[in-house]
Formats: C-alpha cells, sequence, structure tokens
C-alpha cells in the first residue's frame, strides 16, 4: 500500500513502513557559489525541518529508502556535502525503528557517493526490491527490476512538477506521477529539494530511462507538507 | 559651494590672446573664428574652472573642451616641460570613440605638429592614450609603459584602471577630468561614474577641473552638481545655438482610425518610401530592436531589391563590429536609410543625415530633440524631422512633443540616489587599492552628488554585507573586505580581489534570455526568431500564445536554454508580454497633456473654434487638428474626457469587471497607481487582481470591484507601505533584484577564470531571491532592489504628489458607467503592459483549482 505524505511516499509492505524520499541534492548552495553565485546555505536547515514534519506524522519507520541524488555535485564532493550527507544520516537513523535500515540508492549526481556513506556503514544501491516494491533512481533500467514478483515501480530523477493556470496566473507544483509500464504500477516521486518545483512533463523531457507514456498518468499534486490532491489524468490537465 | 550660470561669453579677441602663438596660428588656418560654444568654455577650462557646457549636437563642444588643454599642453610641450603624467583624462559611455577622438583631438594635434615642424619649432610629443574594454592586452601593457599625457576611456576602464596599482599612481597629479555625454548619464551607470570621480579626485594631490559636455538637458543644475559633486564650485555654459528646427507630424493615410488595418501599412511604407527618395541619408528612430528588423524587411517586402545594400540596421544587440560596419558606411554616405532602436541617439559621428523619422513617440522631449539633432549634425545646418504616428495616443502625444521641442520646453531629468549596489562594487574597488580609514571613507563618498545623504545605516549595512556578516557561518562565502571595529579600517580580502574586481566590474546587467527557435513549420525548423526572459518562459504552458518582433508563434516545449515554438498561428495572443520595460513616456509632458485636454475640453462644442485653437497651440496642420479633435470629441460624447485636475474612472463589464483609470501621468506614476489599487482590490477580495499599464492610464480586472472601497484604502502617506507589499510577488523585483547582485558582485560573471553564460546567472534569479529572502528581508540588497523599482523604474515621488492632489481635492475623480471601453480607453486595454497582484497564495489557489476540476469532471468521471 502506498501513502503520500507531501513530497514523501510510505510504502506498507509485509506489516514494514517504508519512508521514500525524492531528489535532495545536498551541497547545492555550495556548487553554486564555486561558480561565482555567492547565495547562503539554508537549504539544510530547512530539509530537517521538514522532514521533522513528517516524522511528526509518520513516526518511526522500519525502513527509509532515498532514491538517488543524495548530492548535487557531478563526480565529485563538495566539503558542505561531505557534512550534510553524514549529518542526514545521523538524522534518519535516529528515526528508525530497532531493526531499520536506511537505503540510500545511486543517482545520476551520485558518482563518488560511496566513500562518504561508507564513514557509517552504509552502501549504495542500484535499485533496492522489496516485497512487490522496486525502487530505483530512474535515468536507467537494470534486468533485476523486471523480476515476475516485482508489481511496483518507485522512481526519483525527473523532478516532475505541473504548471496550474487561471487566466494570466500561472503556479507550478511538484507532483507525483502514477501510471502503468509493462503492466508494472510505475510512481515518479517529486524531488525533495526546494529550491524549485520540478519540470512539468508536458514541456519538458524529464529524462527517464524509460519510454512512459506520460499523458496517461496520474497528477497528485503535493499540495502542502502532509497531503496531495488528485488532478485525474496529465492529459486532461489544463 | 554655488552653481552659477555664465551669463556672457569670453570675447574673441580675449581668447585668441590666450592662445599661444603656435594654436593660434594653427587655429586660424582650420576655422574662420571661434565657435559660441568655444567662446564659453575655452577660456574658463584654461582658467581652471568647473565648467558645464550644454548645447545642441554639432555645437563643437568635444573641441572645446580640448582646446584649452591642448593649448596649455603645447606650451609645455614647446618649453620640454611636459611630464611623464597623465594630465587629462577625458570620458565617454560610448565605446567606439576612436573617430571622435581622431576628429577632436589627434587630428589637431598633428596638424600643430606639422606647423611646428614647418616653422622649426621643437617640441615635446604629446601621447594620447586610447582605452576601452577592446583594448588588447599588449596595448594596455605599452601604455603602462609609457604613460598617456591624455587618457582616453570609458567609465568602466577608469574604474579598472584606477585600481590598478602601478597605472594609478599616473593619476597622482591630474589636471582636468572631462565628461562627455553627461546626459546619458542619468543612470546608475552615472552614479558609478560619480564615485569613480570622487575616488580620481581623492587620489590626485591636485583637484582636478571638472569639465561636463552635455546635450539639451534640463535642469542644468542638477547635471552640474552630478559632475562636480556636493562641495565644489561650477559654472554652466547654456549655449543656445540659432538653429531653426524643421519638424513635422503625419501619420498615413487619410484617417488615422485606418492606420492599424493592413491596408495603411501599405500607406506607412509609401510614406516612408517616399521621404527616403527626396532625402539623401534618411534615419528612422523606433522605439525597439523588433521594430527596427521589422521595418527593414517589410520596405524590403513592399519595394523589393530597392533597397538592397542601401538600408541598414543599427540597434545595441548587434556586435559591435557589426555596427562600427553601418557607421562607418554612414559616414561614407554608402548608406540611404538606416533604423535604429536606440542605439544612434548619443553623439557618435555618424556623417550627414538629411532627415530623421521617429516612429511612434519618443516620450521625452530631450530624446526627441537629440533624435532629431543627428539631422544637421555640422554647426550651420538645421535639425529636420518629421514624426509619424500610428495611433490616436501617440498622434495627442507627439504633437505635445513637438510643441515643447519648438517651444524648447525640454523635460527633466533625475540621478538615482543612495544606490547600493553601485556603492558595494565602489567600496570594494576603494578598499583593494589601499586601507581606508572608514571615516574617511565615508567622507569620499558623500561628496559625489548621488550620495550626498548617504545614510550612515545604509553604508555600515553595505560594509556588513562585504565584510560577511550576513553569512556568519560561511564567511568566506561573502566576505569581500575586512572591517576592523576597533581600528575603524577597511581593506580587501583574498588574493583573488583584484582579479575579482576587474573581470566583474560594471553596472549594466548582463540580460540573459531563452532563444525562441521555430520546431513547425518543417520548412523553418531551426530559425532563431529572437529571446525572451526566463521568467517570461516559466509564465507560459504549451499552447500558449505570444507576440515576438510582431509576429504570433504558440510555444510548445523548452529543452535547455531555447524554446521551442510553432510558426504561422492565427490563434489569439493568451500571453502578453509582461517585461517589455519600453520607454516611459516623461511626467513633465504627460501633464502638458492633461493642460492640453483641459485646454480643448473647455471648446469642444464649438467645432470650428476648437479645431483652430489646436492648430495654434501645437503648431500642427488641418488635417491632424481634425483628427485630434474628433477623438477628443468621441471621448466627450461618450464618457469625459480626462485632464489634468480630473480622472475619470470608467466602469464596465465583459466576463469580468474592469475599471479602468484614466491617469495621464505617464507609465512610472501609473505604475505605482495601478499596483496601489489593484493591491487594495485584492486586499479587498482576497482574490487577485489583473492590471494593465501604459502612459496614459491603467485598469484593475476582477470578479467585482467596488470603486470607493479600493480608492479609499489606498493614501498618500501609506503607499510606501502598500507598493512594498504589492510589489513582493513580482516578477519585476526578483529580476531587478538579480541586477543589482550582479552589480554588487553577489553573483560574478567571472569567477576563478570560468566565465559563467550569463544564462545560467538568469536561471538562477529566483533561486537566489528565495535564497536572499531567508537571509534576511531587509538585506540591504534586496533593499536596493526595491529603491530601484520603487524610483527609478516607477516614480513614488510623483505618485504620492498625485494622491495628496486627490485628497485635497484639487484633481477631481469622475466615475461613469459605461456599456464598453470608451475611445480613450480602448489602447489602454489593447496594448496595456499587463501583470498580476497576487494575493491568494499557493496553496488556496491550488484548492480552488481543485474544486473546479471535481465540478468539471464530477459528471464525466475524473479518476
Amino acid at each position: 500500500m502506498i501513502k503520500y505524505i507531501g513530497k514523501c511516499l510510505l510504502v506498507v509492505e509485509n506489516s514494514e513502513k517504508i519512508l521514500v524520499i525524492g531528489d535532495l541534492h545536498l551541497g547545492f548552495e555550495e556548487v553554486l557559489n564555486q561558480s561565482g553565485i555567492l547565495v547562503g546555505r539554508k537549504m539544510f536547515e530547512e530539509i530537517l525541518f521538514e522532514l521533522s514534519k513528517i516524522f511528526e506524522k509518520v513516526g518511526k519507520v522500519n525502513k527509509i529508502v532515498l532514491l538517488g541524488d543524495v548530492k548535487h555535485s557531478f563526480g565529485k564532493i563538495v566539503g558542505q556535502e561531505w557534512k550534510e550527507i553524514l549529518d542526514l544520516i545521523d538524522y534518519l537513523n535516529s528515526k528508525l525503528n530497532k531493526n531499520g535500515a536506511l537505503i540510500i540508492i545511486k543517482g545520476n549526481h551520485d558518482k563518488i557517493l560511496g566513500p562518504v556513506v561508507a564513514k557509517r556503514d552504509l552502501e549504495i544501491h542500484d535499485y533496492f526490491i522489496f516485497g512487490k516494491y522496486c525502487f530505483l533512481h530512474g535515468h536507467r533500467g537494470f534486468e533485476e527490476i523486471y523480476d515476475r514478483k516485482v508489481k511496483s515501480w518507485i522512481l526519483g530523477h525527473g523532478h516532475p512538477a505541473v504548471k496550474i493556470s487561471e487566466g494570466i496566473k500561472i503556479e507550478k507544483y511538484k507532483c507525483f506521477l502514477e501510471g502503468e509500464f509493462n503492466k508494472m504500477k510505475v510512481v515518479l516521486v517529486p524531488s525533495f529539494f526546494e529550491y524549485n518545483q520540478g519540470s512539468d512533463p508536458r514541456e519538458n523531457d524529464l529524462g527517464y530511462g524509460f519510454n512512459f507514456n506520460l499523458e496517461k498518468f496520474n497528477v497528485k499534486i503535493v499540495s502542502d507538507e502532509l497531503t496531495v490532491l488528485d488532478f485525474g489524468k496529465l492529459e486532461n490537465l489544463k | 559651494m554655488s552653481i552659477e550660470f555664465m551669463k556672457d561669453s569670453h570675447s574673441s579677441g580675449v581668447l585668441k590672446e590666450m592662445l599661444i602663438p603656435l594654436v593660434q596660428e594653427w587655429f586660424f588656418q582650420k576655422f574662420e573664428d571661434f565657435s559660441k560654444t568655444q567662446l564659453y568654455g575655452v577660456k574658463t577650462i584654461y582658467d581652471r574652472k568647473n565648467i558645464l557646457i550644454s548645447a545642441p549636437t554639432g555645437g563643437t563642444k568635444t573641441l572645446t573642451a580640448f582646446l584649452g588643454i591642448i593649448n596649455y599642453l603645447v606650451g609645455l610641450a614647446l618649453k620640454n616641460e611636459l611630464e611623464d603624467k597623465i594630465y587629462a583624462v577625458y570620458t565617454s559611455p560610448l565605446k567606439a570613440l576612436s573617430n571622435d577622438i581622431f576628429v577632436n583631438l589627434e587630428e589637431p594635434l598633428s596638424e600643430i605638429y606639422a606647423l611646428a615642424e614647418k616653422k622649426g619649432l621643437e617640441m615635446q610629443k604629446i601621447k594620447v592614450g586610447l582605452r576601452t574594454g577592446d583594448t588588447s592586452p599588449s596595448e594596455r601593457a605599452k601604455m603602462a609603459k609609457n604613460v598617456p599625457h591624455i587618457f582616453v576611456t570609458t567609465p568602466e576602464s577608469l574604474a579598472i584602471v584606477l585600481t590598478s596599482p602601478k597605472f594609478g599612481e599616473n593619476f597622482n597629479s591630474l589636471e582636468f577630468i572631462i565628461v562627455d555625454e553627461i546626459h546619458a548619464m542619468t543612470n546608475k551607470r552615472g552614479t558609478y561614474l560619480s564615485l569613480t570621480l570622487e575616488r580620481l579626485a581623492e587620489l590626485s594631490l591636485i583637484e582636478p577641473v571638472r569639465i561636463g559636455l552635455s546635450a539639451t538637458i534640463s535642469p542644468l543644475e542638477e547635471v552640474a552638481k552630478f559632475l562636480v559633486g556636493s562641495e565644489r564650485d561650477c559654472l554652466i555654459a547654456n549655449v543656445r545655438l540659432n538653429k531653426k528646427i524643421e519638424i513635422n507630424l503625419d501619420f498615413p493615410g487619410k484617417d488615422i482610425l485606418e492606420t492599424e488595418t493592413l491596408d495603411s501599412q501599405k500607406d506607412l511604407y509609401s510614406k516612408l518610401d517616399k521621404i527616403i527618395e527626396k532625402h539623401r541619408t534618411t534615419l528612422i528612430f523606433t522605439n525597439t530592436r523588433a521594430a527596427t528588423e521589422r521595418i527593414i524587411h517589410y520596405l524590403d517586402m513592399h519595394y523589393p531589391g530597392k533597397y538592397e545594400g542601401l538600408i541598414g540596421a543599427h540597434h545595441s544587440s548587434m556586435s559591435k563590429d557589426q555596427r562600427f560596419i553601418i557607421e562607418e558606411r554612414l559616414r561614407k554616405g554608402d548608406l540611404k536609410v538606416v533604423v535604429s532602436s536606440t542605439s544612434l541617439e548619443l553623439g557618435l559621428d555618424i556623417g550627414s543625415i538629411d532627415i530623421v523619422i521617429l516612429l511612434k513617440s519618443p516620450k521625452s522631449v530631450s530624446r526627441a530633440l537629440q533624435r532629431i539633432g543627428r539631422a544637421g549634425h555640422k554647426l550651420h545646418d538645421n535639425p529636420k524631422g518629421e514624426f509619424i504616428v500610428l495611433d490616436r495616443d501617440d498622434l495627442v502625444e507627439c504633437s505635445i512633443l513637438m510643441k515643447n521641442m519648438i517651444e524648447k520646453r525640454i523635460d527633466k531629468v533625475e540621478f538615482p540616489k543612495n544606490a547600493l549596489d553601485v556603492l558595494s562594487q565602489q567600496i570594494y574597488g576603494m578598499a583593494i587599492t589601499k586601507i581606508w580609514n572608514i571615516d574617511n571613507m565615508l567622507k569620499v563618498i558623500r561628496k559625489s552628488y548621488c550620495y550626498e545623504k548617504l545614510t550612515k545605516n545604509d553604508f555600515f549595512e553595505i560594509i556588513s554585507y562585504l565584510s560577511g556578516e550576513y553569512s556568519l557561518e560561511h564567511r568566506h562565502v561573502y566576505a569581500k573586505i575586512w572591517y576592523d571595529k576597533e581600528t575603524g579600517q577597511i581593506g580587501k580580502r583574498g588574493k583573488l580581489a583584484r582579479v575579482i574586481y576587474m573581470t566583474n566590474i560594471g553596472t549594466i546587467p548582463s540580460e540573459s534570455f531563452i532563444s525562441v527557435v521555430i520546431s513547425s513549420p518543417v520548412e523553418m525548423k531551426g530559425s532563431v526568431i529572437g529571446k525572451i526572459d526566463e521568467s517570461f518562459l516559466e509564465k507560459m504552458k504549451r499552447g500558449d500564445v505570444f507576440v515576438l518582433g510582431g509576429q504570433k508563434y504558440e510555444f510548445l516545449y523548452s529543452r535547455g536554454m531555447k524554446a521551442y515554438v510553432k510558426s504561422n498561428v492565427s490563434q489569439k495572443v493568451t500571453i502578453p508580454s509582461w517585461f517589455s520595460e519600453m520607454l516611459p513616456l516623461n511626467f513633465d509632458v504627460a501633464r502638458d497633456i492633461g493642460k492640453f485636454r483641459k485646454l480643448v475640453k473647455e471648446k469642444i462644442e464649438d467645432k470650428k473654434k476648437c479645431t483652430d485653437f489646436i492648430k495654434e497651440y501645437v503648431y500642427c496642420n488641418d488635417k491632424i487638428a481634425k483628427e485630434i479633435y474628433n477623438y477628443f470629441y468621441e471621448q466627450h460624447k461618450f464618457s469625459e474626457i480626462p485632464d489634468l485636475s480630473t480622472i475619470v474612472i470608467e466602469k464596465f463589464k465583459e466576463e469580468k469587471e474592469y475599471l479602468v483609470f484614466h491617469t495621464l501621468f505617464g507609465r512610472r506614476v501609473n505604475d505605482v497607481l495601478s499596483r496601489a489599487y489593484g493591491y487594495a482590490a485584492a486586499r479587498l477580495k482576497v482574490r487577485d487582481i489583473q492590471i494593465g499599464i501604459n502612459d496614459n492610464g491603467f485598469y484593475l480586472s476582477g470578479a467585482s470591484l467596488d470603486v470607493n472601497k479600493i480608492l479609499k484604502f489606498v493614501k498618500s502617506k501609506d503607499i510606501d507601505t502598500i507598493l512594498k507589499e504589492a510589489i513582493e510577488k513580482t516578477e519585476i523585483l526578483k529580476r531587478r533584484f538579480r541586477h543589482c547582485a550582479g552589480r554588487s558582485l553577489m553573483i560574478l560573471r567571472n569567477y576563478k577564470g570560468l566565465e559563467k553564460s550569463a544564462g545560467k546567472q538568469q536561471v538562477y534569479s529566483s533561486i537566489l531571491y528565495s535564497a536572499v529572502k531567508k537571509i534576511s528581508n531587509e538585506f540591504p540588497l534586496l533593499k536596493e532592489a526595491r529603491r530601484e523599482v520603487f524610483e527609478d523604474m516607477m516614480d513614488i515621488e510623483n505618485a504620492k504628489k498625485i494622491l495628496e492632489l486627490i485628497e485635497k481635492n484639487k484633481i477631481k475623480i469622475k466615475n461613469v458607467n459605461l456599456p464598453i471601453a470608451s475611445p480613450f480607453g480602448l489602447n489602454l486595454l489593447i496594448q496595456g503592459r499587463v501583470d498580476l497582484i497576487k494575493i491568494e497564495d499557493r496553496v488556496s489557489f491550488l484548492k480552488r483549482i481543485d474544486k473546479i476540476y471535481w465540478k468539471m469532471f464530477a459528471c464525466c468521471g475524473k479518476f
């Protein structure tokens, strides 16, 4: 069973609670700084604040899955990321039940995330299969994810969002896209990253490694911290 | 300090006597006598007095400024007393000044040398050095070794050399500073220059004489203060040449209402064609780059091949080389017609132009004069121009502009004051040159007229920003300077400081745009048709139809920095262009139009008397007067004519309710009023309100609008608070903030050797804005962005005055209910720049739309 909790998903399987968190892009501000854009560093604080609201609602969980792109910079690790990734891991660990596990999926930005998470005795995974669910980043596929056991895919990567308009007013919202692919249920999770909403699939190629027919997907818009609103099929959205 | 107008010029005899024999001989070999401008300026400069010289184009201003200096330097050179230092700095905002400098400086010097040689006189060489953004590193190195006596530069390059440790020393005993084209400095570039001048004066052991050269501009006292700063004296020479302005006003076709039809396009181009044929060289001014291209395209369409090789465009988005080719061809007389947006307004020598056509209103008298002054650039030629208007508001506006031009009533300019972004860049530059005492630094800054009233508080906020105090935990991110509170000393921080400063200097924001590329139809696929703002793209969704360069396009999708569109669409435009920052109508001219309306209104019932009055008042012909009369009469019959002391508010209903406010005060004031009243309307109903603005008024549109409540809500004393709230969520503020962040070096164009495309900066504008809001809502650069919006882009001061007049009942408000839009309201509704006053938050908006969806799909199965 899948529950929508704001930007996150709570998957309940085999009586275990799994909290799913989309792309975080930690270290984004430092990367900006390095390219000459001298913004402050406030993102991490806010991420922790948002997460605390979610845990207030769901309580401790058995598993937490990070859907990849935990860090922002490609290929190298900037100073801010080291600290923040470790702080985040410590924080998330504190929200796990006894014998709980934190699972980190490798994203396309996470070329060398391994050494950092190894500091906390963690590994990174290309995908994670639990019961009938398969969690993966989404930029590419793997043979194992087509296993017959697997009935649902849960993906990050694309940062789906939709524009809603009335007259000349336009606002963009993060959203989940939920549909079918190869007779499997697919849920595309929006980014947790809060500096922007994401990309509208009607105007941008979201870059998934699969040929999803997004027009037929259901749009679930993140309304506030803990709720989503169902807006029906993407093709019907005006 | 005293600012004084010169009553009389010096006599030719005095001037002649002042010149040393060699220079005198050269001068009279070349010229018959001194020009009027020279009689005012040359001796004053020679006497080492600060002077602002204002004269129309073609008034020999540049040579006036140089003649006294040449005379002085030639004298020294003959006595072998010329030192290795910079004696005079000449700065002009134009990069392409080499030709003007050749004519006014290098040629005179080489002629004097030839003369000296002929006479067997020995003389040291007077060196002229040119340094602009285009000067190559090797030339720069050469100049560093071989110091020029006269240093010719742009404001930006001047700031750079000031900061370079070795070259800076050459200014230690600077004697003259010439600021050319000072009328083009009523912006942040000027603010920047004013501080550079103070830095220069501080550096030099002697106080250099300041010479300002300006085209016709008003008020000259204000410009003089800008030139000399808050403490020095200045003389003003207001040189009026007896040039008669030949100016005319017309519209294509017989009836202006038909001008908007396709047929009149033909009329317009045939009219242009006739004028071009009659003259040797024609210069056409439009107000936008897009229009420039369009006119060339249509002239060719209507007269295939006729203008091939004889027509050229000149606008600011063309490359320097392209523009230079056009200027060269103009000077050589190869071109018959040139179409320009604003780039040819400045005093660049472009050879002889016979007539200037002003297509669409130039929006201010000084700009109109500047433009037509391009014809008859030579001393004794009269400037000649023709307004061609295409709609009735333009017709009235240009009539008044024409009247004011003929009567020489120049509208007023203002310089931005206390701009904090420019200040931070300059403080950084100052800190790089040496360690400063903070009080001394503030004293130097306050000598600039633009910072005369800078508060200690604002100053120290910028010091805090630059020394990284807003981001304590990551000081290294922000800190550009260090400030020791105990000793009161300020210095630069970091080894890269100088490099960062020099490669990021300047005040012109690097705008960045999304390229618009055609994706369909196939035969046009891939062609780039223009550029749009990134934030504009954010406001569009698939299927939206927008206008670019006069053509309609349907937005399909975007990839990276490109937006793909479909061309040849016939649907209605669904999304207005928010960000076309058009030239605003000058406030004084707007008031003059208001006065004209009042005078016409008084006589409206007597057609003969009224048209005669119009003819006499605006110096126009029967055809124009009749057209203006008809326009006013229709408004009078249908609704009421608004004027200087009457604001008419018209209410009518289409899908929504409309309130059209006829407030003829120019766009900058209307921007304030519309947002304040719009905000009132939005607050009263807790719903977003759409507004539309132009120079003549504004409208509000929403579900239901209560005029009286809306009017009561806005009081002059609250206007600052209301406006701050009303613009908080607008794209304009975000966009301006990005500009300010660039100027204050919060965004670096060049950093650690990476030249970042401006495009990357653009994408991050909203990110930057939200990042800064997280630091503090009163972050000094955010305050500057608001100031820029309130004071530079809008005109909050005059808006406040208008509100006070309303409160005192000196301006009356008339409410009128109408079945449809009135004649005066029509253009506003069609062409007004549209924006939204947002009051409904994101979540409530989403929830409301969600409910609409439920209703819509409940019957047909949404899920």
